[in-house]
């Protein structure tokens, strides 16, 4: 297996009124094309902002990261929305849904940023919704649905461009612990598929459900064990 | 599995494989945004709409007014002068106006020989409020008596009957060409008027003739006049109160072009004052009214007034143009969070501010668009209601409409620059 994705020293300071805060601390940081990772920590632990790092969504104070093979700290912005856009799926534990938009519309979104044209989108996103068990939903705007099936929504957006990465921050932080055995088994279902999946939580419970566990404390990792442990294994929930 | 397909750092290429959403694609977006928040596009619409409509029609109004009213001038002539007499003097003291008459018959036969430049000159003698009675109907209407020519100067036609004719001015018969307001009053049709018996201080007349409607013109009712021969007036009604010749109250000038007008009205003052005897440092017994001038300074005033009333609206459109700024600096911010979302699954800073740009055009084109038809509806409305002719100066909808756009634009543009380019992380955890 490939090292999907290589940090070496990565560093992130953020600068609060005057003082100087290192958020992480040299972190070194290799997770290979395939895994389930769980970034474990507790608030304040800098696993939030490795996650950001990690998606592009922020650049590090220094380090070097690499993505499958490539140096991503020379890229500009452009660039970096084009990776995120291609590679990586979001999901938050807050949906981050556009509320005005219906499920299709939401899911449909990050295709219009890759050109993809429209006929193409509509076939693609009721697949996608239809993969997470929305196929009935996809008129609905978030604020018609519950937690559970707005998080499976934002999987479902996450997905439609096929990406190699799936990032999830907390995505069972806002819900019940019956949904949330739906949403991790959803996405354990998508790491069986090929799927690389990061996910960041400071739930023990549900970290145990992925295959290795990163520790955070203070910005640095002070552990990194591939547990072994395959939860559910041959949960098939997403075909309802 | 994909691959992460991105051309080696430097390679030519490199540029060109950034993706780039269509402009129809963000114009479709766009408007699905702005249809999906239909009380904040209708909001900001508004204030579009309001500056833009208050442009076009207050510009309308005041061209409107000072259109009707160089028409009613015109009407008048633009190669016509009037000369009335002024104040008769005895020794260079004043003996008030109306107290005799300085002009005098023999003055406006004069000018009609001896002035190069005139046309047709018409002799005047006239009286208001005088009694005029058909049976039992009496009104009270202003009697003009005068010659052949004043329907010619003043386009006055007959809509029944004929104007009095040169016999009947020569022998000073009592025949009458009424005013059709005049018309109105005393007989049923234009027939029974004809032929009509009316009674003026005693004295029997017969109607020869009924006017065209003028209308009004600087307040006064051209249709309520009655015409009769100059002699029979000064004979019959007036009684003579010159010191020499026959008295008139003024008479018309119409000069050969209007090009002619200046060097007619310098010809008239010389041989007027050449006549009464008055010395070059000496103050004039007549008054010259110039159409031209009257224009020329009512033109003057409404000009200014219809700049005044332009600033006026370009206020408007300017807090028209402080409320869109102020609503679309509200709705960027609202969508901040927006924002981060789009980012975060792949839109670039380049496709988020043309996303607001447009968002920002098409509420501004748009909302020029109904601005421009409200404007010109209700423009066309107090046009009718006012009587004025409907005018709409292409430049106050060109004003109107450029000056929405690049408000809007500014408006939408600056705080939507600001906003993509936001850290997709700060945008996302904003709420």
């Amino acid at each position: 297996m490939t090292n999907m994705i290589r940090m070496e020293g990565i560093t992130q300071t953020f600068h609060l009124e005057g003082m100087d805060l290192p958020v992480l601390k040299q972190i070194d940081l290799s997770i290979d094309e395939g895994e389930y990772v769980a970034i474990m920590g507790t608030s304040g632990s800098g696993k939030s902002t490795l996650m950001n790092i990690i998606g592009c969504l922020d650049r590090p104070t220094s380090g070097v990261y690499i993505l499958d093979g490539r140096d991503l700290t020379t890229l500009d912005d452009d660039e970096l929305a084009d990776i995120r856009n291609q590679y990586i799926g979001f999901v938050f534990q807050q949906f981050n849904l556009l509320p005005r938009l219906t499920a299709l519309e939401n899911v449909m979104l990050p295709m219009i940023y890759a050109d993809v044209p429209r006929s193409q989108r509509l076939t693609a996103a009721t697949e996608s919704l239809t993969k997470v068990g929305l196929s009935d939903r996809l008129t609905s705007r978030p604020s018609q649905l519950s937690g559970g099936q707005q998080q499976r929504v934002a999987i479902a957006r996450a997905l439609v461009n096929h990406p190699a990465l799936v990032l999830a921050d907390e995505p069972t932080g806002a819900l019940d612990s019956k949904t949330s055995q739906e949403i991790m088994a959803l996405l354990t279902e998508l790491n069986q598929q090929g799927t690389t999946i990061v996910v960041v939580t400071h739930d023990a419970s549900v970290a145990a459900q992925t295959k290795r566990t990163i520790e955070m404390v203070d910005g640095v990792i002070v552990e990194a064990e591939h547990s072994g442990n395959n939860f559910l294994p041959n949960a098939s929930l997403m075909q309802r | 599995m994909k691959k992460l397909d991105l051309p080696p750092p430097n390679s030519r290429s490199r540029r060109r494989k950034k993706r780039r959403v269509s402009l129809r694609e963000i114009l479709i977006m766009s408007i699905e945004t702005l249809w999906n928040n239909k009380l904040r596009t209708g909001l900001t619409m508004l204030g579009v709409i309001i500056g833009i409509a208050s442009v076009i029609m207050i510009t309308a109004v005041g061209q409107g007014v000072q259109k009707s009213t160089a028409l009613q001038i015109q009407a008048l002539g633009t190669n016509v002068m009037i000369v009335t007499a002024g104040a008769a003097r005895t020794g260079g003291i004043s003996q008030g106006a109306g107290s005799a008459s300085t002009l005098t018959w023999e003055d406006s036969q004069a000018i009609a020989t001896q002035v190069p430049a005139a046309k047709l000159v018409s002799a005047f003698l006239q009286r208001p409020q005088i009694q005029v009675v058909r049976g039992n109907l009496n009104i009270a209407t202003l009697l003009v008596g005068t010659d052949l020519n004043l329907p010619k100067i003043r386009n006055i036609q007959p809509q029944a009957g004929l104007f009095f004719s040169q016999g009947d001015l020569d022998a000073g018969r009592p025949v009458a060409f009424i005013g059709s307001k005049v018309r109105d009053e005393l007989f049923s049709t234009d027939k029974s008027a004809i032929g009509g018996d009316l009674r003026i201080r005693g004295k029997h007349y017969t109607v020869v003739g009924v006017a065209e409607s003028k209308g009004l013109s600087a307040g006064e009712d051209l249709d309520d006049v009655i015409y009769i021969p100059f002699t029979n007036m000064s004979s019959q009604i007036v009684g003579n109160n010159a010191l020499t010749g026959i008295a008139i109250n003024g008479f018309w000038l119409e000069a050969i072009d209007a090009d002619q007008l200046n060097s007619a009205q310098f010809q008239v003052t010389n041989i007027l004052r050449l006549r009464h005897g008055i010395k070059t440092s000496g103050i004039d017994d007549f008054r010259i009214i110039n159409f031209v001038d009257i224009m020329s300074a009512f033109t003057n005033v409404m000009g200014s007034l219809t700049l005044m009333v332009g600033a006026i609206a370009g206020i408007s459109l300017v807090v028209g143009g402080i409320g869109i700024a102020n609503i679309m600096l509200v709705s960027v911010m609202e969508r901040t969070r927006e924002i981060g979302i789009r980012k975060a699954v792949g839109a670039t800073s380049g496709s988020i501010l043309s996303q607001f740009l447009t968002e920002a055009i098409v509420i501004s084109v748009v909302g020029g668009v109904i601005g421009v038809g409200l404007g010109i509806a209700l423009a066309y409305i107090a046009a009718m209601l006012f009587k004025f002719p409907f005018v709409i100066p292409l430049w106050s909808i060109g004003a109107g409409f450029g000056l929405s756009l690049i408000v809007g634009v500014l408006a939408g543009g600056i705080p939507a620059r600001n906003a993509a380019r936001l850290n997709p992380i700060s945008a996302l955890h904003s709420e």
